[in-house]
């Protein structure tokens, strides 16, 4: 396989099998996996006969058990955080854990129009034999309706009003009628919708209360303690290592408790020990830019440094992920470094590294 | 002969439900229950229609109310459930656990420092949560014993057979020490009423006694010696009855079986069918009643998701914690916000019970409620405004008693604002909440009555106060409240306090208070001469000390100490001695020409001299010029600015020579020093009264001011005497003459 990044099915292919085989519990019709293996695939377990399953979610079960329940009822599951908690990366693995497919997926964005959702025409055909099922170019919504699966709205507040309201139809009465040809698709027992949205953005679009009612809402937090932030990272900056065959080894724990600390407390505003003040940065400094640090960092040490992570790999990185302002994040930043990074005595080598780039 | 032993878990409703159905099945002509004997006679009442729980009983030592322990019930508590069936049969109810006088006996020869907390469950029932996938004990139990439905008898055999096998594990908790007394007890009373001439027994108790009170009669001799090894006790133990609320009910003492959702127990114990599905509808009535939009659509989603949840976790029932997941995806758009208040208001619930009036009750409790009576006064939950009129002696007697209670942190009274004027008059807006109560019998080891119960705070106050300020606050408190003994008691301290003082601010923050204070001269019973004496040690101290206070200081101290400084000259022009008024304006003239001091301060200084007219006008004006000097930092000027005009631009409008010297300081500045300057010269002038302002607004129209004021030419001019008297009769009024 040549591909840059597998779909969730692909890449964990040989987990879902083996949750198949040991599901014992009852199927909703047109899922794969029973709704308890589904969050065991979240979540991660150990199978009866040793098959370890690795976690996707690492951050309340609580949370898991409620969307995976929402699924297996007729409402639509929407996963709402600020950039960076894992809303798209849960969402591919529900779709894919439940139906095998996670490519029915619809990329909301300001330009998305009701063709995009519902159905569009292939005007040649249109023009030539006038309106026909033929002519007619479906959307994911209409291919998971029709195959009972699961479709993934991306960012669904960024879609204006008038056409997020065209799903209103689809979610309540799981139809979706097409009068250009005097017929309906009917959704397949199995379709469901998990759409994303993030709290952060200015100028989006809220939802409408008739829209808001059909989904049951799942707030994804940023982690709740260090431990587990360290995990995500590990766990994430371990498979892209595989992924993208970086010649270097694995950075250690010791590394990304430094990145994860920093961002901890340049996103809380305090430090660890809660003694001293720190601004916070525009940028939301998640989870996900902490992963794409060290990821950086690696990169940069396979190919231009010994394939071992140092503090000059991770400075530029670092940075770059922190400094989004270029005028006031600067200050923020520069008063982090010189208050906090520098009065660590082991952080020497990150100090130096961050001052040089500065 | 049978004895019947029912293993419960406290305040489980499960458990409640079949106690009462087993109960009715073996008829029993005596029950037992788990709590000290020392309640027997409060249980005896419950069942009466004007007690309702939540309630709890408390149980004190009589001559120190503050050792004490409740033992809270609610209305589907095991033990009240089998107490109501005792009344209402006409069989004896009675507890069997150690005397509180013994366990307070225990507490006090170190060996205990907690009161008998009945339930230990908890610990072994975890062994068996682990083993079978549960998150605690408390699961487990929930899980098999309270909302599985089966037949009474053989629920109360599994209990015990469950019981028994962990016991028979040994595993060891801290309780273990105590339990072993505690069972040796329970057995005792259980042979002695045995003897009696009961023959049907039932007895309710913690589940984990339950297979210790079996073996009854091999245990006799054992049982003798340990009670042997209890001490003596004599402290006499009195117990009453108290209104508890729903929120007090996961407290930890007595019964301390922390139940985190009364609200969800009482809904599940009231409502027989359809629980989780009303219990959404409760949820969203609340919602709603907050303009949430919840539509039934809403409930019925939940109702789905939530039995979705529970099928995930293999569940066979929905309990509150899915129901609460799906109340906060379906219904709260996943906020934590909405369903935190749905939880303060449901799932604990603000439900406060009530007690007969006839139950003896704690003394200063008992007091409270006889002052009420006496000054006409009733407990109303909505708010209702008294306007008392301190000449009559029932208005007088009612600000006392609203003082001291404000003296002992219980909010029932608050002062407002007086709609007439005198100070004869004062207004009050009392709202009651049951909590009060149980703060005021939480206060009831400090004293029998309101008056000792609120002197001896203000002593325990006073004692640990550390500052002059304090104290002097306290004193303040106390007089309105007619707190005469502990006014000396404090004056006592405030002396002590004194003579090692040296921190001038804590002095200048209570003086003007004490000053204050003194002016009443000896009201009534207390003697105030000694406040003088202080008042004067103190003042002479702050003469001596504030010019070194003064100095060094940042912006933001000077700033304080200028307030300080300005409510000081006030408290002195009060104080009306002439003597120590003189000795004042000398100190302060001893500070203007301090470089170290913060211009605020030198300005605030220059202007109290001036209004105290202890500068002639020519030095006045020199200081002003100089300051206003053009080498000096512009900020710096407008700090001495704001020290000098603060409160009060009048005087620019009348004196000229003063107005001349800003008018012209301003006009020098450079537009950007200007504009830099502005926020804080505006701080001076918004201030000042609009009157004032529009008047400085005009002089400044008109620039540099001559030697007259146009102002007052004006308005000779313009005067009509005639037209002026017409005004007068109104005048009168809107003064109240």
């Amino acid at each position: 396989m040549n591909v840059l990044r597998e779909h969730a099915e692909q890449q964990f292919q040989e987990e879902l099998h083996e949750l198949e085989k040991q599901d014992t519990g009852s199927k909703p019709t047109n899922w794969k996996l029973s709704p308890a293996s589904v969050v065991k695939y979240l979540m991660g377990s150990k199978l009866s006969n040793g098959f370890e399953i690795t976690p996707k979610y690492i951050g309340q079960q609580r949370l898991m058990e409620i969307a995976v329940a929402t699924l297996t009822t007729d409402r639509a599951l929407l996963l709402y955080g600020i950039p960076g908690t894992a809303k798209s990366w849960v969402s591919e693995h529900l779709a894919a854990a439940i139906t095998g497919d996670s490519t029915l997926l619809i990329q909301g964005t300001a330009g998305t129009s009701e063709e995009s959702i519902r159905y569009g025409w292939n005007y040649a055909r249109l023009l030539a034999e006038g309106p026909s099922a033929a002519a007619m170019v479906s959307t994911p919504v209409m291919n998971a309706m029709q195959n009972g699966k699961i479709v993934r709205i991306e960012e669904l507040t960024r879609i204006s009003a008038d056409v997020q309201d065209t799903l209103i139809t689809v979610l309540s009465e799981k139809t979706m009628p097409v009068p250009e040809l005097n017929m309906e698709v009917q959704a397949v027992k199995g379709f469901n919708v998990i759409a994303t949205a993030n709290n952060r953005d200015k100028g989006v679009n809220e939802l409408s209360s008739a829209l808001k009612r059909r989904f049951n809402t799942v707030i994804l937090p940023v982690p709740a303690t260090t431990e587990e932030e360290v995990r995500i990272v590990q766990t994430r900056v371990q498979s892209n290592l595989k992924a993208l065959e970086l010649p270097a080894s694995a950075p250690t724990v010791h590394d990304i408790q430094r990145i994860v600390r920093i961002f901890r407390e340049l996103r809380n505003g305090v430090t660890e020990d809660g003694r001293t003040k720190i601004k916070s940065p525009s940028s939301t400094v998640s989870t996900a830019e902490a992963i794409s640090v060290v990821n950086n960092g690696l990169a940069l040490a396979a190919h231009f440094g010994n394939g071992k992570l140092n503090a000059h790999d991770l400075a530029s990185g670092l940075i770059g992920a922190i400094v989004k302002d270029p005028v006031q994040d600067t200050v923020v930043w520069n008063e982090y470094l010189e208050n906090i990074v520098k009065t660590r005595e082991e952080w020497k080598d990150i100090y130096r590294a961050c001052k040089e780039l500065n | 002969m049978a004895i019947h032993i029912l293993g419960i878990r406290h305040h489980g409703v499960g458990s409640a439900k079949n106690v009462r159905e087993r109960l009715s099945e073996i008829e029993p002509d005596l029950i037992l229950v788990e709590g000290p004997p020392e309640i027997d006679n409060m249980l005896a009442t419950i069942g009466q229609a004007n007690l309702v729980p939540p309630a709890a009983i408390m149980c004190y030592n009589s001559e120190n109310p503050r050792e004490s322990v409740f033992y809270p019930f609610a209305e589907y508590s095991p033990e009240w459930v089998a107490a109501q069936y005792a009344n209402k049969h006409r069989i004896p109810v009675k507890a069997i656990d150690l005397p509180v006088t013994i366990s307070f006996a225990k507490k006090r020869e170190g060996n205990e420092s907690t009161p008998p907390e009945p339930i230990t469950n908890k610990d072994p029932l975890s062994y068996l949560a682990e083993i079978s996938g549960f998150n605690s004990g408390e699961d487990w139990w929930e899980y098999h014993f309270e909302q599985q439905k089966s037949n009474t008898s053989e629920h109360f055999e599994a209990v015990m057979h469950v019981m028994e096998s962990l016991r028979a594990e040994e595993i060891k908790s801290s309780l273990d020490q105590e339990n072993i007394h505690r069972e040796a007890y329970m057995r005792t009373l259980i042979r002695q009423y045995q003897n009696e001439i009961f023959t049907n027994i039932a007895v309710i108790c913690g589940a984990w006694h339950a297979p210790a009170l079996t073996k009854l009669d091999e245990t006799a001799k054992p049982d003798a010696k340990l009670i042997k090894e209890l001490p003596k006790s004599r402290i006499k133990v009195t117990s009453t009855w108290i209104p508890w609320t729903n929120s007090r009910l996961s407290m930890l003492s007595g019964y301390g079986a922390g139940i985190y959702s009364p609200g969800w127990y009482e809904h599940q114990w009231k409502v027989k069918d359809n629980v989780e599905i009303s219990w959404l509808t409760k949820i969203a009535n609340t919602l709603r009643q907050k303009q949430i939009d919840i539509s039934t659509a809403h409930v019925i989603e939940a109702f789905v998701l939530s039995r979705s949840l529970s099928a995930i976790r293999n569940k066979y029932y929905v309990s509150l914690e899915e129901l609460d997941e799906a109340a906060l995806s379906v219904m709260c758009m996943g906020d934590g916000i909405w369903l935190e208040f749905v939880k303060k208001e449901l799932t604990i619930g603000n439900k406060l019970g009530k007690v007969p009036d006839e139950i003896p009750k704690v003394p200063l409790q008992e007091d409270f409620e006889q002052q009420l009576k006496t000054l006409r006064l009733k407990l109303t939950a909505g708010e209702k405004q008294y306007d008392l009129d301190l000449r009559k002696e029932i208005d007088l007697n009612r600000s006392i008693l609203f003082f001291r209670l404000e003296i002992m942190e219980i909010p029932w009274a608050k002062r407002t604002v007086s709609r007439t004027k005198g100070t004869f008059k004062e207004s009050w807006v009392t709202e009651w909440s049951p909590d009060m109560m149980i703060e005021l019998i939480d206060k009831a080891f400090l004293g029998n009555t309101i008056e000792s119960a609120s002197h001896n705070l203000v002593v325990n106050k006073c004692i640990q106060a550390k500052s002059i300020a304090e104290a002097s606050g306290l004193i303040q408190t106390c007089i309105p409240a007619e707190l005469f003994e502990s006014i000396d008691t404090v004056l006592e301290k405030i002396v002590e306090l004194s003579t090692i003082s040296s921190d001038i601010i804590d002095l200048m923050v209570a003086l003007p208070g004490l000053i204050d204070v003194s002016r009443y001269g000896n009201v009534r019973k207390s003697d105030l001469s000694i406040l003088n004496t202080i008042v004067k040690q103190l003042l002479v101290k702050v003469y001596v000390g504030l010019n070194n206070a003064c100095y060094g200081l940042d912006e933001e101290n000077s700033t304080n100490m200028f307030g300080l400084v300005a409510n000081l000259n006030n408290a002195i022009r009060l104080y009306n001695n002439s003597d120590y008024q003189q000795q004042w304006h000398e100190t302060l003239h001893g500070m203007i020409d301090n470089s170290g001091i913060h211009p605020i301060v030198l300005g605030c200084i220059c202007r109290l001299l001036l209004d105290a007219q202890q500068m002639d006008e020519y030095e006045v004006d020199t200081r002003i010029s100089f300051a206003l000097s053009a080498s000096n930092d512009p900020y710096q000027v407008a700090s001495w600015l704001e020290g000098f005009l603060k409160g009060n631009g009048m005087i620019l409008i009348y004196d000229n020579r003063l107005w001349n010297l800003i008018y012209s300081w301003v006009d020098s500045l450079p537009g950007n020093t200007f504009m830099e300057l502005l926020p804080l010269l505006r701080r001076t002038f918004a201030k000042f009264e609009y009157g004032e302002r529009r008047q400085i607004g005009e002089k400044a129209k008109r620039g540099l001011a001559n030697d007259y004021t146009p102002v007052d030419r004006d308005a000779a001019h313009n005067f009509d005497p005639e037209r002026a008297a017409k005004i007068l009769p109104i005048i009168k009024e809107l003064a109240g003459f």
